[in-house]
This record gives C-alpha cells, structure tokens and sequence, in this order.
C-alpha cells in the first residue's frame, strides 16, 4: 500500500486517460476533467501524461503515507500540506511512511490532482482504467474513495527524475472566471440572431447542478425554435445542448453519448480542460471561433506544452 | 446521390440522415475507418470523432463524405435476432398495472401482448448497452412518467408507445416500466461487452419469478 485515505472530501476518484472507441456502446469518456492539470502532475513525477491520479473535488483531503513515494499536486487546491507544513504545488515531494498529505479546499477553481510516482492500481476495464461512477466500472471499485480507502501502487518509479517545478509561464491560471472558446453546434441555426448574440455577449453563469457529468448555465432562458422535434443524436464532452428549460447544459467527461436536445454549441478541444475547474457560480464567456482557427489553436497549444510536458493528447 | 449535410463542429462531424435505416448503413460505411476515433450513431444521423492533431476538420470532412458516398460492395447482415427474458411480476414492474388498464387489458392480456412484439435496436446511448428500441407495429401512446423515478433498476424494460427500451444499470429515469429481464446488459469483461446491436430485432419472453430470479442469480445481478 501506498497511501490511506483519511478524509476524501466532497468526490475523490482514480482518473486518467478518457475511455476511448467505446461511444457506439453508450460508453462515455470519463477520465480526468482537467486533462491539463492531471498531465503537469504525471510530469512532474515522471508518469506518462494520462497516467491514473487522484482527482480531488473542491472539498479539502487528507491522505497517510505508507510507502515511500513522490508526489506532486496540481489544479485547484489552495494550499498542500506535508505533517502541517505549507509545501508547494507542482513541485516534486518526497514523503515517508507516517507522513500526512493535506490537498487544501478549492477557493477558486474545482479539481485538484495528486500524482504518484509509479502506477496506481485500478480496475482495468474496456481497455481503460479511469473511474466511471455512472456504472460503477474502473478505478477503486468504480466508486469515489471513501474514508480507509487504500491506494496502491503496481510499480513505483524512483524518485527525483524531475527536480524542476512546473515553468510558471505554463501553470494553469485557476479562476472562477473563464473565456472559452467554442464553435457552432449543429443546432445553432435553431436559436433566434437575438439568442446567438446574447449568447455570445453576455456571461454566463455556472448554476448548481455541476458535477462530472456536467453543468447547467443559469438563467439563460434560450428556447431554441425547432426544439421538441430533435431526434437523439450524438453529443460529446464539452457539447452545450438547450432543453426546452431554456438553461443550457454543459456536458463534462462522465456525460451520456446522446441527446434529444439541440446541439447549439462545442467547446473546443484546446479548452475543454477548463471545464473541469468550473464550479457553481463560476461565470463564462463563450468566445466563438472557426472549426480551423480551433484546430490552430489546439495544434498551438500543444507546440507550447511539448518543450515542457513532452508530446502530450488532450481530451 | 443528394447533397450529404455535414456539420463539423470542432472535433467531431455530424450528418444528418433521412431515417434510421440510412444510418445503419452509414454506421456499416464508415465503422473500422482508423481515422475515427469514435463513431456514435442518433436517430437520423450519425457523428464521427477525430484527433485535430492530426488531421484537420477539411480533410476529415473529406474523409466522411466519401465513405459515405462510396458505393456500398458488400451487403451487411443484421445482428443475429435476440429473445429477451422478461418477468412482468409487480415488484418489479412497478407501472405494469396502469399501462394495462390504459391500454384496456388484463395483465394477462398485457404480458401476452407485450410478449409478442417485435422490437429493433434503434440505437445505444445514455448509459453503457443501454438500448432504444423500436417497434414497427401500432402501439398506442403511453407516455413518459410525469415524474422521473430517482432509481430505476438495471434491466427494467421501458415502455412509451413504439418505443422501448432495456435499462442497462440502475439509474434515474422517466420510462414507464413494463417489466424486468435478470440477464447482464452490458458486461466490460466480455470481448463484446454491450449484448445488444443496432439494428437488431428482440423479442421478449415472459418468465416466472422464480426464473428470474434464479438468472439474476446466477448472473450476479
């Protein structure tokens, strides 16, 4: 064993790497929200960048060290602490058996990971290993950690292959305010002009149904026309869909392969990893690009990553 | 051959399709195709996924198009036809009772009914082998429950009208449950882990609850 869970907050659950191929089954992505955040810990630990965390949800957690392991935090938290002592995120850590680990609550933001040396243990399902709740598959047991929880290691990697923290140039900003850039859905037709420009005018802000599977905008009464004769059709991670509501939903990692709702908008690859930070109350500005320019910006970012984090995929 | 109407949206392209039929066949054209890296068919249209690292919304949009206007050299045989164990006992079809008296029958009359449609996969979705499924003949309309139920077991079969579908774990949901089957959905372990395909016919079978629950059993349910 490595490390025991003593307190997992709000949801603490085993992501990595989305499952992949399997959308035809109605199985959908899963993996880490913030697919950034998780690839900077791996890094910093010398895992592969989709390797299995510990993804930490706005609530503050609290692990026992039982193996000695390196760890590094990224994301959310405010603050992490060794045995009571403030030590810095993206940085390497060494602990020993009998060490505390502190992952502080979120004040801004939302996800918080906590990479080991070595790889986690999990249940490896339909060629993935990340936690689906909605079934109960991956992971520990499918299922958030709960209090007595033990996190194992297959192999543990030696220690200390990166001794550099994280370039501050590339740490994540980690803010309850976010611009994000998205392009047309394939019912986008189906608002008003006056709807497309509020859409894109306005902010928008996070209402309280947010979790993994996603989040509703509030208050946007956005009653596409055309509405109710929308056949089940395809829908991804980062897809706004309109229910007759008027509140769009934000669809997150964990969310279903189809829907019956108008499709008015994606946010694009390049940002959807900020859709793991967002929380109730966070406020958005949708920014509106061009299939290419998502796909320059995409390829952009990449180019900027790689000198630091290697050839990395985001989700 | 008409005009395909391909919408790309960042990284992934949606077609819209005439009728469930077309998107069995575009699902049959473009499946296999490495370039996706998922291919999810709706009602009437069918999306496919790519990696913009690698290739660019144009050339993918190519790439569709002309596997979807490619004559078709092969024809490609449905699923095998699939029968359903279903138990109608009232524990666990909790609107078993209203829908008959809805549709004017008894509940022997409705099991007997219910037991003789035939049904096709429309398609997967909502939750891993969750199926939607369609029934050809005239089934009167039934309706949503007006408020969802927060848990809905895995395995109870909705009813609305032409349209059905098998719950593949337990989970909230609006169907109106007919009935429930003991056998597994969706298995990761299996080489295929959904038991249903699109397009594939179903039909159901009544069994008793002492079946069902020697199935459930022996399933692990």
């Amino acid at each position: 064993m490595t490390l025991t869970v003593i307190k997992p907050g709000l949801q603490t659950t085993l992501q990595g790497a989305p499952f992949s191929g399997h959308r035809h089954l109605g199985m959908p992505a899963a993996g880490a929200a913030d697919c950034l955040s998780l690839a900077m810990a791996n890094h910093l630990v010398g895992n592969a960048p989709d390797a299995l965390a510990i993804e930490i949800t706005l609530d503050d957690a609290k692990f026992a060290v039982e193996r000695p392991c390196g760890f590094a935090l990224t994301g959310a938290a405010a603050f992490l602490r060794l045995n009571g002592e403030e030590k810095s995120m993206h940085e390497l850590i060494c602990a020993k058996p009998g060490d505390e680990i502190h992952v502080g609550a979120a004040l801004q933001g939302c996800r918080s990971y906590l990479a080991l040396t070595g790889n986690i243990e999990a249940q490896s399902v339909l060629g993935g290993r990340s936690t689906y709740l909605g079934a109960a598959l991956g992971g520990l047991q499918g299922r958030a950690l709960q209090v007595g929880d033990i996190v194992n290691r297959a192999t543990a990697n030696a220690i200390g292959k990166t001794t550099l923290g994280t370039p501050d140039n590339l740490r994540p900003i980690i803010s309850d305010r976010y611009i994000i850039r998205v392009t047309a859905g394939p019912e986008f037709a189906n608002l008003t002009p006056d709807q497309q420009q509020f859409f894109f005018e306005e902010k928008h802000k996070v209402g309280r149904r947010a979790n993994r599977m996603g989040l509703n905008l509030e208050a946007m009464a956005l009653k596409p026309g055309n509405g109710a004769q929308m056949q089940s059709a395809a829908v991804f991670p980062g897809t706004i869909q309109c229910p007759p509501d008027g509140e769009p939903f934000l669809l997150g990692p964990d969310a279903q392969t189809t829907g019956g709702y108008p499709r008015i908008a994606q946010v694009i690859r390049a940002d959807r990893h900020l859709i793991g930070q967002l929380r109730p109350n966070s406020t958005i500005q949708f920014v509106k690009t061009s299939n290419k320019r998502a796909t320059e910006i995409y390829r952009q970012k990449l180019s900027l990553l790689m000198p630091w984090l290697g050839a990395v995929s985001l989700w | 051959m008409s005009a395909l109407a391909i919408h790309v949206c960042d990284d992934w392209l949606s077609c819209q399709l005439s009728d469930l039929d077309a998107v069995h066949d575009a699902r049959a054209a473009i499946s296999g195709q490495h370039i996706w890296q998922e291919v999810v068919a709706g009602l009437d249209s069918i999306a496919v996924q790519f990696d913009p690292a690698q290739i660019t919304p144009d050339k993918a949009e190519n790439a569709l198009r002309e596997q979807l206007l490619k004559p078709r050299t092969k024809m490609v045989m449905p699923p095998e036809p699939i029968t359903i164990p279903v138990c109608y006992d009232a524990e666990l079809a909790p609107d078993r009772d209203w829908i008959a008296e809805r549709l004017g029958l008894s509940t022997e009359a409705l099991i007997d009914w219910h037991s003789n449609l035939r049904f096709t996969v429309a398609m997967l979705g909502f939750m891993p082998g969750f199926a939607y499924l369609q029934c050809p003949e005239d089934v009167p309309d039934i309706g949503r429950l007006s408020k969802p139920r927060q848990n809905v077991k895995a395995g109870s079969i909705g009813l609305i009208g032409d349209q059905s579908c098998i719950y593949s774990f337990s989970s909230p949901g609006g169907w109106p449950i007919i009935g429930r089957t003991p056998v597994r959905l969706f298995d990761p372990e299996k080489l295929e882990p959904a038991l249903l395909s699109a397009n594939q016919l179903v039909s159901f079978q009544a069994i008793s609850r002492a079946e069902f629950d020697a199935t459930a059993e022996e399933q692990g349910q």
